[in-house]
């Protein structure tokens, strides 16, 4: 499990891929989009192919934290024609905006069916070590900052409670006719998130950012990982 | 080596205490301090200027805390700070309990020196497991025992309210401002620097303390987070426990990536931790005592619907406004209160809705307070009474004719002791402030829980309903 901590620390790295972020998520139980890289269109089409159809696509840079901005993201991409064509769109808006991109590849993922879009995340806390954070994705967390923190370890009752903390709620229940989030589901991820960073106490940062929050269960669509700069 | 429960139990509960380095430039504040202990207080002072002013108070001096004829539980030392670290080292020798290191220029000037000398106290102490209070504090008050740090605060009266804080002066004003609110603390311990003893140690001793009701602590900082908050996680468990947190820590200036580690500020982070740990925040010295005091003074109820009596129609509603601010729902009362209440109640520049706008009921007949009483505590739509007490109309008259007051003291007392139902008042000041301050000290000395206004009411009444019955 911290084979990808070890390759990370290795290359004197702080910052991982989402392929590895999600690779450490999936193996701690977490539910994650299963994300591929390909270093190639070629090995970029196998991957959608066996994943199936239709994929998201995402450039893999260690130089690039905010894939949107430098285009780098391609959703719903819905067959091989497409890929090839997207990955090359994604290669262009990429060059053009970022001066030696140092580009590993795009990440292949499926297209998660979407839910409320809810923010899960830990940070270190210089008093208390790991903290967990739960709000709403988008606007409501960037720029309301509706969100709940609590100290890890959390207990059931803490996820429950700092899940209906959140101005926002009402939004998660099911408003105006949205089906209604499945509540366990996020409080199981929080609880899941609580021992992965008992468990990691190099994860200096995480945000599951989105993640979609439907009335079958919790999905995180996309994952950032930052370790501790001091081991 | 840690503090035993026994050695902390000597320093915290002492039957004997010196006093070393007192002098008359402090007007020997510290020896004055403890006219009042119950038990045997020597003087530690080796200035021979300083020895004969020290015995004209009648308190025995010696050079040494070792001469001393009887086992010391608990000093005070107020030395310079080259000098502490020596006497810690007496200290240990004499088996004394506890000390508290009045002592500053430590750790917290930064500056190498009061680095160093902090670590030499911390090295000769920590093997002893000497109950070692501070550096840079105020120390012990038991006002049961008469310990004291300050002349003006209560000695010979028995509190029950546990108060740990990081600061000297706010646990001062708690214990000098809390009595002027009839609360008095069972122990109260200002611990500086903590370096031996933290505030984790002391809420374990309140935890289990039988003479501690209630825990409020004033805090800024943690230097073991963790095991602060499994320690409340614990103590608030077993007692309901206040949190007063000052100040903003700085966020280590490191490169920040993620939107969760952004939306992370201190007082986040702290404001999360309380509610966590089943504590509630307060803000600031006036919100403590009103939070102590309602958790102390009005029962727990789970329910959040009120029901208000004023004593005009403009207060009515000013009254409902501030509780429901405060997150409570002032209902309509049940038919069989209208029904009854309609049999006597004035509605001539009145009414009975809720608020209740009785004055003038009231007025006509005092009786009619304990009808009202008995109607809203049979009442299923009410969960809790609150009161507005007219300092405007009525302190002046309670003054001339105080067999009212005391009529009005005992309705409100009567309903107190035959509900289950939280009870609070208000009582705002007015043009007669010193009339109404003279009555809100008797309600006090009473035991009914009063505010100087509606909103501070409200708030005290919603934090404390938070807090788990103990």
């Amino acid at each position: 499990m911290t084979d990808v901590i070890a390759a990370a620390r290795a290359a004197n790295r702080t910052i991982l891929s989402e392929v590895e972020a999600k690779q450490l998520l999936a193996e701690a139980g977490i539910n994650v989009t299963e994300t591929r890289l390909a270093t190639s269109i070629d090995e970029a089409a196998a991957h959608a192919a066996e994943l199936g159809y239709p994929v998201a696509l995402k450039v893999v840079s260690d130089k690039i934290t905010h894939k949107t901005d430098v285009g780098g993201v391609e959703l719903g991409v819905a067959d091989e024609d497409a890929l090839r064509a997207a990955c090359e769109r994604i290669h262009e808006r990429v060059t053009a905006a970022v001066d030696d991109p140092q580009a590993q590849g795009v990440s292949v993922q499926p297209m998660a069916e979407p839910g409320a879009e809810v923010i899960l995340g830990i940070t270190q806390d210089q008093q208390f070590g790991p903290v967990l954070m739960f709000g709403l994705g988008g606007v409501f967390v960037e720029v309301l900052k509706d969100v709940a923190f609590r100290i890890v370890p959390l207990e059931p009752r803490d996820a429950a409670e700092m899940v209906r903390e959140i101005q926002g709620f009402p939004l998660l229940e099911g408003f105006r006719g949205q089906p209604a989030a499945n509540l366990e589901a996020i409080e199981s991820m929080l609880l899941q998130l609580s021992e992965f960073a008992e468990a990691n106490p190099e994860i200096a940062e995480l945000d599951l950012n989105p993640v979609f929050a439907r009335p079958d269960g919790a999905i995180a669509v996309d994952a950032r990982i930052l370790l501790t700069s001091d081991s | 080596m840690a503090v035993t429960r026994e050695r902390l139990t000597r320093a915290l509960a002492p039957k004997v205490v010196a006093v070393i380095g007192d002098k008359k430039a402090s007007g020997y504040n510290w020896l004055r301090s403890m006219k009042e202990f119950d038990g045997p207080v020597y003087s530690v002072q080796v200035d021979e200027n300083e020895i004969p002013g020290i015995e004209e108070l009648g308190i025995p001096n010696y050079k040494s805390l070792t001469d001393i004829p009887d086992q010391v539980d608990f000093a005070v030392c107020a030395v310079p700070r080259q000098v502490a670290p020596f006497i810690v080292q007496g200290c240990v020798e004499a088996n004394v309990g506890g000390v508290t290191l009045f002592t500053s220029g430590f750790a917290e000037t930064g500056e190498d020196i009061g680095v160093e000398l902090q670590n030499k106290i911390f090295e000769i102490a920590d093997p002893s497991g000497l109950a070692l209070i501070g550096p840079n504090c105020m120390g012990l008050h038991v006002p049961g025992l008469g310990v004291r740090f300050n002349r003006d605060q209560p000695a010979g009266v028995q509190g029950n309210i546990g108060f740990v804080s990081q600061s000297g002066t706010h646990g001062m004003n708690f214990s000098l401002t809390g009595a002027a609110h009839g609360l008095y603390c069972s122990t109260l311990v200002s611990f500086g620097n903590g370096i031996i003893l933290e505030a984790a140690d002391y809420l374990e001793y309140l935890a289990d303390d039988p003479q501690t009701e209630v825990i409020g602590m004033y805090i800024e900082g943690a230097r073991d987070g963790q095991r602060l908050f499994k320690t409340l996680r614990e103590v608030a468990a077993k007692k309901p426990v206040i949190i007063w947190k000052g100040g903003q820590t700085e966020g280590g200036g490191r490169a920040i990536r993620s939107h969760t580690a952004s939306l992370a500020s201190d007082q986040a982070i702290w404001e999360a931790m309380i509610k966590q740990v089943g504590a509630v925040a307060v803000h600031n010295l006036d919100e403590m005592i009103d939070v102590v005091k309602a958790t102390l003074l009005t029962k727990r109820t789970q329910g959040n619907r009120l029901g208000l009596i004023a004593m005009t129609g403009g207060q009515s509603v000013v009254l409902t406004d501030a509780f429901e601010k405060a997150g409570w729902k002032v209902p309509t009362l049940s038919d069989e209160s209208y029904a009854q209440l309609s049999e006597f109640f004035n509605i001539i520049g009145g009414s009975y809705r809720n608020p209740l706008d009785a004055a003038g009921t009231i007025g006509q007949d005092p009786k009619h307070l304990d009808t009202i009483f008995d109607i809203l505590n049979a009442d299923e739509n009410i969960d809790a009474v609150g009161m507005e007490l007219s300092a405007t109309f009525m302190a002046r008259r309670w003054q001339d004719k105080p067999e009212e007051f005391d009529r009005l003291i005992g309705s409100l007392k009567k309903f107190m002791a035959e509900s289950g139902k939280p009870f609070l008042a208000a009582l705002h000041p007015s043009h007669v402030e010193e009339a109404a301050l003279t009555a809100r000290m008797r309600l006090q000395e009473e035991g009914i829980a009063t505010f100087p206004s509606f909103e501070r009411a409200a708030n005290a009444l919603q934090k404390a309903s938070r807090l788990a019955a103990v």
